[in-house]
């Protein structure tokens, strides 16, 4: 199945080369967020916080044909 | 213990503005090896020499200009300088953090800090180098903006590259929230600038030519070296340097750590186009505080046309933007811009700032201020027109400024009519940008924080909750971050204790806490300190003087008269977001604060019901006397 990836700031470059250039990208179904996570080789230790069509949802949440997931990177500071 | 030759200067200057004394003192190297400097040194300091009740705007008051070993350009984060007094805003404790170079030079002209007593009769400014101290008229200089007051003072001396800190037209007219500003960077909260202005000092300029004698200077070289390479290799310090602090908009808005319309929810949604914006079309370049900071997080701005035509400058850092967008239902960036421009150029807190304009628009909503009052201003949520008058209102207290320049504990306690409610502050300092509804640890350390509700000064709560920062602390009994979830209660007293005792450090060694982000941790600052003064010190010492400070600034809190329930956080805070995407979360809501309180006192050994701190603590401390 497909689903549309947004990364931001510090975790951009983890999508370079595995999402098309409208951002998608297939998978398997029945995927979680931690799943696509460790796909995308994003570091665990990173603090993030994921959008699943707009509303957040914890990283055991299984994804479905068609999500618009947003992955952002939490810091603090500032 | 060992003489401080090395690492420090070993004196400190006392000038008293009344007469005009001025007096170099030498310092107890027992005391540096206690408090070792900065916001440590300070509590000491003001603990020992103000008297209880003082009035922070008569000359009872003091101002201590704070460095510590580490003040250097070459030191990782080395380029700060830490103010410490009681707060006019809160009546409590206070510090403020101001980054450049005027930390560096003062320890180069031969000092590890400087006490500012009394009452100038006339406005004076104080001109520091090396031996020669001088205290020049400043008359011409009120009324001037920050910037101006600072190009006057260069080209007075003749010297373009002096470090200068000074006050705006705020600090002049005691505005509570008043900053003192160096270059483009404040020591911005508590309102040190009205201190500064109650005692008639408009600015300092310091230049020194010493070096500071380095105890092992091979191995602070091998030691620098080391902690430049984990800054340089560590991704989210280089998200600082592309991004700013400004970048974290777009996820603390994700992740309901965004304060919206005064609080009423953590989260927006309008983030990511409002930092677009400002990414694509405003932002210049970024720039460092400091000489030879390696993050360069600031960021410099411009808006090029338009009625919020706004010169190149400095800012438009994440607080300052999210206080004059989010805070305010604000979505128009220029406008934003233009008000923290402002803020920086009259000198006044941005944080505050934007939260006490929150504050006005919802009195405005219920009629508790009405539209007679204050002219033609519409004060409307999200009103871009509002904030720069407001801004000028607040800061020359003029009209409704005149109330809202005391802070928005005090104008709700003048205005009434249930605006207290809307007083979103900690021990009178108004909240940041960090919403506590994104990680639980944030709200025991926005509650228990001695200088109020602050993010930083000394715990971002949610860095560890949802940043998944250890810090370098779990071999100090830290549980591991990503063991932990946000929303947990349990376990957050406990853990914000032993955060709060090791983020401390920056401040006490007087530097930028980033490079705490950017993976430093207190080993690697207590292998430079050891460097420097050739002293042994480890992180267990350092926790111990983090420990130890904290319980002095607890008890200069307490001798005011702040007790427990100056630790409670404002019921809306705690409160599920009445609108937004974590409206439905109930985890996010805080259910059992006074809980997380108690185990935080347990924690610290104080007493859960004044929350004074044990005499056992205080023996194990060494503050049997205070």
């Amino acid at each position: 199945m497909e689903v549309k990836v947004k990364l931001y700031t510090i975790l951009k470059k983890y999508g370079e080369g595995k999402l098309d250039k409208d951002n998608n990208i297939s998978i398997p179904e029945h995927l979680t967020l931690q799943d696509l996570i460790s796909h995308l080789n994003i570091p665990e230790r990173l603090g993030k916080v994921c959008l699943v069509n707009g509303y957040p949802r914890d990283i055991e949440y299984t994804l479905s044909e068609g999500d618009e997931v947003k992955i952002l990177s939490l810091i603090g500071g500032g | 213990m060992d003489k401080p030759t090395y690492g420090y200067a070993g004196k400190q200057l006392r000038i008293s503005l009344n007469n005009r004394k001025v007096t170099v003192e030498n310092i107890d190297p027992k005391v540096l090896r206690r408090y070792l400097g900065g916001a440590g040194y300070g509590a000491r300091i003001l603990y020992d020499e103000l008297k209880k009740g003082i009035d922070p705007l008569s000359k009872a008051n003091k101002l201590i200009f704070a460095t510590s070993p580490l003040s250097l350009n070459r030191i990782p984060g080395g380029g700060s300088v830490m103010v410490c007094f009681k707060s006019p805003l809160t009546n409590a404790w206070s510090e403020s953090k101001c980054g450049t170079d005027f930390g560096p030079d003062l320890k180069r002209a031969g000092y590890d800090a400087v006490i500012i007593e009394d009452r100038s009769e006339k406005p004076v400014y104080i001109v520091i180098n090396d031996e020669d101290i001088e205290i020049k008229p400043a008359e011409h200089l009120t009324g001037k903006s920050i910037s101006e007051k600072i190009k006057m003072i260069r080209d007075e001396l003749d010297d373009q590259k002096i470090s200068v800190m000074c006050i705006g037209p705020a600090g002049e007219k005691l505005v509570k929230i008043a900053v003192a500003m160096s270059d483009q960077r404040a020591a911005g909260r508590c309102g040190v600038g009205a201190v500064m202005g109650s005692k008639n000092l408009i600015g300092i300029a310091v230049k020194g030519s010493k070096e500071v004698s380095v105890a092992q200077p091979e191995k602070l070289k091998e030691v620098i070296k080391k902690a430049m390479k984990v800054v340089r290799e560590n991704e989210v310090a280089a998200g600082f340097k592309e991004h700013g602090t400004t970048g974290e908009m777009v996820p603390n808005d994700a992740a309901g750590d965004w304060p919206t319309k005064n609080w009423h929810s953590n989260h927006w949604g309008k983030a990511e186009k409002i930092y677009d914006e400002f990414y694509n079309n405003k932002l210049i370049k970024n720039h460092a505080c400091y000489r030879g900071c390696p993050i360069a997080c600031g960021r410099i701005a411009e808006v090029k046309e338009g009625k919020y035509k706004t010169p190149v400058h400095e800012g438009s850092e994440y607080e300052s933007l999210s206080a004059f967008t989010a805070f305010v239902l604000n979505d128009n960036i220029e406008a934003a811009i233009h008000a923290t421009y402002l803020c920086n150029e009259y000198g006044i807190d941005t944080i505050s700032a934007g939260a006490i304009i929150a504050f006005a628009m919802e009195c405005y909503e219920h009629g508790v201020i009405k539209k007679k009052d204050i002219g033609d201003l519409d004060l409307s949520w999200g009103n871009p027109d509002a904030l720069p008058e407001l801004v000028r209102l607040i800061s020359m207290r003029e009209g409704i400024g005149d109330i809202l320049a005391e802070g928005v504990k005090i104008a709700s306690e003048k205005l009434g009519k249930g605006s207290e409610e809307f007083a979103i502050q900690g021990k009178g300092l108004e909240a940041p940008a960090h919403d506590a509804r994104s990680g639980k640890a944030l709200a025991v350390a926005y509650g228990t924080a001695n200088r109020g509700m602050c993010h930083i000064h000394p715990l971002e709560g949610m860095a560890y909750d949802s940043g998944k920062l250890d810090f370098g602390m779990v071999k100090y009994g830290l549980p591991d971050p990503n063991t932990v979830h946000r929303w947990d209660e349990k376990g957050k007293g406990k853990s914000v204790k032993i955060l709060q005792d090791g983020l401390i450090i920056p401040d006490i060694l007087s530097i930028c806490k980033f490079f705490m982000y950017g993976g430093l941790n207190i080993d690697n600052y207590a292998d430079m300190l050891s460097a420097l003064t050739g002293w042994e010190i480890d992180g267990w010492e350092l926790l111990k003087v983090g420990e130890r400070v904290t319980n002095l600034q607890r008890l200069f809190n307490m001798r005011e008269g702040f007790g427990r329930n100056d630790d409670l956080i404002p019921e809306r805070v705690r409160k599920i977001p009445s609108f937004g995407i974590y409206k439905d979360e109930q985890r996010c809501a805080i259910k059992d604060y006074e809980g997380m309180l108690n185990e935080y006192y347990e924690a610290r050994g104080w007493d859960l019901i004044t929350g004074k701190p044990s005499k056992d603590k205080l023996r194990e401390l060494g503050l049997e006397e205070g």
